[in-house]
């Protein structure tokens, strides 16, 4: 780390000039004290020239002394104008105030400044409010769901948890709470996401272009910001669904200087499970809560500290049965650090962890298994402002992960022994740096380079295998013991060149690489998931992607459009072999197959950004396969979430002042998968026969959602509204699973099943805010 | 495992409807199915070849004539020529019993190819008792109860006859992580459930390792198609390109009725 210091530094400090003068603050929401992540500012006097608060709202500007109109801007908020002298270094915190009340303000969203001609390309925010109005399955508005109709974020499926990114898989997606790894995103096996998005102030999604300070997954990074919390006033907010409500406080610890928020949310469709007449359903138990904590302090104007934390849990049981539970919980601390104009300082500690439970009962014994995975994560990020042109952030990632395959614990008269899978531990460390840079007030380059160094440690066996998968050799490693050590450069790059004032073009390059792998092979939404590090058999997966794209405005900038194309190479992707035990197997990597992948795709995304008719249409046309061993004869197979053609279309209407309706519908071609052609008879059950690895496809997804929402009152101090949505407006019978079996009722056939979840599911929710 | 499955399953159709489609499915070439076992109960022994069907005929499979098949104990060295009794079924005459720990050899002549197998018959476990699990009175179960021999790898097949008719669905158990374990095992039923008053039969095999395999996945792609990303024909333990076992077993079989 000094070592890096040492080489930046001097860097940074022969490109300062004499006469020079920086200018920096904090630009918060007037109404809240909420940081705002992604505001302009720009200089009149140097058109071109212009930053963008960082995520904790800082911002900082180094130019030559003079005279200058420096505009902030920021969606949904009033441009602020502030005319100074800089004739010394200057310290200029802003507060904006939230548009007006005009009905323009929830949509005036999409207008960020030059938010698409600027950004890298395979980049997007979405800020909570501009989800709000979108409808969604029973009515909980969810952010990780929402993004899954953005143009190359396909589902994986209804009520299945997770989603596609670029022909990544579900576990390629780095999903971020306030700095800390969720592991498990779903509740209810996927039908929502664990993000309560009141607590939330934003998430920003990566699809490519992925900044050097964002490392671990391959696919895509998801960056969700909590909020801060109002410190100007106690306020709160809350919602009652029909199968879940949400409570949300927050107010000042000490008034303009630290806040604190609350937010809290639990289902209850348990309520109902007593109402059924089937009696193993009136004794099931079926819920899940979860909640949001956060608190700021500003210890001075240099030095502010954070703390926030969720805690999850689903639970799941059935009587007779057993039952399952699972949960995440992150801690996060963090501390803000301004040493000077120029460099800001972020400092956290992350605790991170997701682990379920199993309870299986079965003739008076009980088993219980438990498995998940824990990380401890130290996490130092600068951002240095060199000039208004030129910007360095630099940091590094320290991250222990120890992951516990399976403990199982029974009772004396359960068939099965009391085992311990032996712990896994990993060290994974990053060290990065990245620098921004407009050579001119056409160009910005974004390049930057991550290196990751991955340490298997002990104390834990380390195993080799043969073919057939029997150990060949078994390695005592004592505990700190490096079992094998990976080293991998990450380079970013990315450009973007604007070509007028209304539309650009990008290119970009990054590799990613990642170290913890999930193994599930169950099409279901099992939340037993085993994590995996990178081990002497598991090697790194790594991918590849150079992306290119157009962006533009037009039409008055009402509209903006995208056209993006990537490319795609995956090494050392995992499958799993026919009959692996994934559960309860201190062997498992001897059941896994390495292979390669490869996607591309063009992604088209227009939107309309203000007026009555707000919304985008987004159309993808894609590819991603996969070559793992012997599969297919050793040949290119398609993925699993390969979706030739994927549209969503969401329109938000605001009709009056107290209503506003809205759809969407989603569309895209069926996922491969695999069916058989023939069958034959084990023991004189049919047993099917298959000829090729997802050499079918189901067919198509198709979905219409409508929302309206009702505006009961709004004041100075109160605001309610109704929400009414249908999810599945037409009830199309999308597949949830699919069972080839034998006919209930004529054991002489065998016929196909078709499951399918949600149909034309209503829900109204009230929610308030005061 | 499976239970977790069960309840995910139960969620599902806590809120899901079913319903019955019928895609379009390729057709493909016929494969041969052979099955054939030697067990320590008294032979004769049969082994069957027949074709598979596509999906949606009915599931009576043809049977194959005309394969010279025979089965060597090569611990002892006794070859048993087999003779077709009716078309597909192949019948044994020297082999009159099978012995715990001898190797059996399987060898098929058929179209002018050659389908070989091996199987070693593993030291016999008992079946105790069966008893019947009504702690859940909408789906009552039988239950397995024996002990698993400890330090000894062991793998497991159960076979069920109610009220005489034989119940197609096979169940496998392996004691990996129940090792010399006091075993209380529910058997699925093809049927679902077993009712008052079934006379119920029901039969511990001891399979070996690779049999085990075959069946386990075979199980899998039988009654758990949907839950799997990627099913895939079993691995067989007849090598030359077909599908199907070769079993040398034990077996040990109880009796009881359902009563409460």
């Amino acid at each position: 780390m000094t070592a890096l210091l040492g080489i930046l530094l001097p860097l940074a400090l022969c490109a300062q000039s004499k006469h020079n003068f920086s200018v920096a603050g904090t630009i918060k929401d007037g109404k809240s004290g909420e940081t705002l992540n992604g505001a302009t500012i720009g200089l009149l006097e140097r058109p071109g020239l212009g930053v963008i608060t960082n995520a904790y709202g800082f911002y900082s500007i180094t130019i030559p002394e003079g005279r200058y109109s420096m505009v902030i801007s920021f969606s949904g908020y009033t441009t602020d104008t502030i005319i100074f002298d800089l004739k010394e270094n200057l310290v200029l915190n802003r507060s904006l105030s939230a548009g007006n009340n005009q009905l323009e303000q929830v949509v005036v969203s999409g207008r960020r400044g030059n938010n698409i001609l600027k950004a890298p390309p395979g980049v997007q925010r979405l800020a909570i409010e501009d989800i709000k109005d979108i409808p969604v399955l029973l009515g909980e508005k969810d952010v990780l769901k929402t993004i899954q109709m953005l143009p190359g974020i396909k589902p994986a499926g209804d009520g299945k948890s997770g989603f596609y990114v670029r022909g990544g898989g579900i576990d390629q997606n780095l999903i971020l709470l306030d700095e800390a790894t969720v592991y498990n995103p779903s509740h209810l096996l996927g039908f929502f996401s664990v993000f309560n998005s009141d607590a939330l102030k934003d998430i920003s999604v990566y699809k490519g272009g992925m900044p050097a300070s964002y490392g671990g997954r391959l696919a895509s990074v998801e960056d969700i910001k909590m909020k801060d919390g109002n410190d100007q006033q106690l306020s709160g907010s809350g919602g009652i669904g029909l199968i879940a409500s949400r409570f949300n406080l927050e107010g000042p610890i000490v008034k303009g200087k630290g806040s604190f928020i609350v937010s809290a949310r639990r289902s209850y469709l348990d309520l109902f499970t007593p109402l059924a007449s089937d009696t193993n359903v009136k004794h099931s138990k079926l819920y899940f809560y979860d909640v949001n904590m956060k608190a700021n302090y500003r210890l001075d104007e240099k030095n502010r500290i954070f703390l926030s934390g969720y805690f999850g849990k689903d639970v799941l049981s059935m009587r007779y049965k057993g039952g399952v539970d699972w949960g995440n919980q992150t801690a996060t601390l963090r501390w803000n650090h301004i040493f000077n104009d120029k460099l800001f300082s972020n400092t956290s500690l992350i605790f991170s962890n997701y682990n379920y439970n199993v309870q299986i009962t079965n003739i008076n014994s009980t088993v219980y298994v438990t498995s998940g995975i824990t990380d401890y994560h130290f996490k130092q990020d600068f951002n240095y402002y060199l000039n208004p042109k030129s910007k360095l952030d630099f940091g590094l990632d320290i991250t222990y992960h120890i992951t516990q395959p399976g403990q199982a614990v029974s009772s004396n008269t359960s068939k099965f022994n009391n085992i311990t899978l032996e712990k896994k531990h990993a060290m994974e460390n990053a060290v990065y740096v990245s620098h921004e840079w407009s050579p001119g007030t056409k160009v910005k380059l974004i390049y930057g380079m991550r290196l990751t160094e991955l340490a298997v440690l002990g104390p834990g066996n380390a195993y080799t295998y043969d073919k057939e998968g029997n150990i060949v050799t078994r390695t005592w490693y004592s505990d700190g013991k490096t079992i094998v050590t990976y080293w991998n450069p990450e380079p970013r790059f990315a450009a973007t060149y604007q070509l007028d004032n209304v539309s650009s073009v990008k290119i970009a390059f990054d590799r990613n690489v990642q170290n913890i792998h999930l193994l599930n092979n169950s099409t279901t939404g099992s939340p037993t998931n085993v994590y995996l590090p990178t081990s002497n058999i598991v090697k790194p997966e790594i991918s590849d992607q150079v992306s290119a794209g157009y962006y533009s405005y037009f039409h008055h900038r009402m509209y903006e459009f995208s056209s993006e194309i990537y490319y795609k190479t995956m090494q050392n992707q995992i499958d799993y072999k026919n009959g692996v035990n994934l559960v309860g197997n201190n062997n498992v990597e001897a059941g896994l197959l390495f292979g390669k992948g490869r996607g591309y795709g063009w992604e088209n995304y227009i939107r309309k950004t203000s007026g009555k008719l707000t919304g985008w249409i987004g159309y993808t046309l894609s590819r991603t396969e996969r070559q793992i061993g012997s599969i297919n004869n050793g040949g290119w197979y398609p993925a699993s979430q390969d979706q030739t053609h994927s549209l969503s279309v969401v329109g938000i209407y605001k009709y009056s002042r107290k209503w506003t309706f809205s759809a969407d519908l989603v569309y895209s071609t069926g996922s491969p998968t695999t069916w058989p052609s023939a069958k034959y008879p084990v023991d004189g059950a049919p047993v099917y026969y298959y000829t090729a690895r997802n050499g079918y496809r189901l067919p198509a997804y198709q979905r219409l959602d409508l929302g309206a929402t009702l505006l009961l009152k709004k004041t100075a101090k109160f605001e309610s509204d109704l929400n009414f949505s249908i999810y599945n407006a037409y009830g199309y019978a999308n597949p949830y699973t699919i069972q080839f079996q034998q006919d209930p009722n004529n054991h002489l056939l065998t016929q196909v099943q078709q499951t399918t979840l949600f149909k034309m599911v209503p829900s109204i929710t009230y929610n308030f805010k005061f | 495992m499976k239970n977790i499955l069960f309840l995910l399953a139960a969620l599902v159709i806590f809120v899901a409807c079913t319903k019955t489609i019928t895609p379009n499915l390729n057709t493909t070439a016929q494969q041969f199915y052979i099955q054939g076992a030697v067990s320590d109960t008294m032979g004769p022994y049969y082994v069957s070849i027949v074709n598979s069907v596509g999906f949606y005929d009915s599931s009576i499979y043809p049977g194959v004539s005309g394969a010279t098949v025979t089965i060597t104990d090569s611990t002892s060295g006794l070859r048993d020529a087999l003779t077709e009794t009716n078309t597909g079924l192949y019948v044994t005459h020297s082999l009159i019993q099978g012995i715990p720990g001898h190797t059996y050899l399987l060898n098929v002549l058929l179209n002018g190819k050659t389908y070989t197998a091996s199987s070693t018959m593993p030291q016999p476990v008992t079946l105790d008792s069966v008893t019947f699990d009504l702690s859940d009175p909408k789906q009552i179960l039988a239950v397995a109860n024996y002990q698993d021999p400890p330090g000894i790898v062991n793998f497991y097949k159960y076979t069920m006859t109610i009220n005489g008719t034989v119940d197609k669905r096979f169940l496998t158990f392996e004691d990996r992580l129940s090792d010399g374990r006091y075993i209380r095992d529910n058997i699925d039923a093809d049927t679902g459930e077993v009712k008052k008053n079934d006379f119920v039969r029901l039969s511990l095999v001891g399979i070996d390792k690779n049999v085990y395999t075959f069946l386990h996945e075979a199980e899998q792609i039988a009654y758990n198609n949907a839950g799997l990303v990627a099913p895939a024909n079993p691995q067989s333990n007849i090598s030359g390109g077909c599908l199907g076992y070769f079993s040398a077993q034990t077996v040990s079989s109880k009796i009881n009725i359902v009563r409460f």
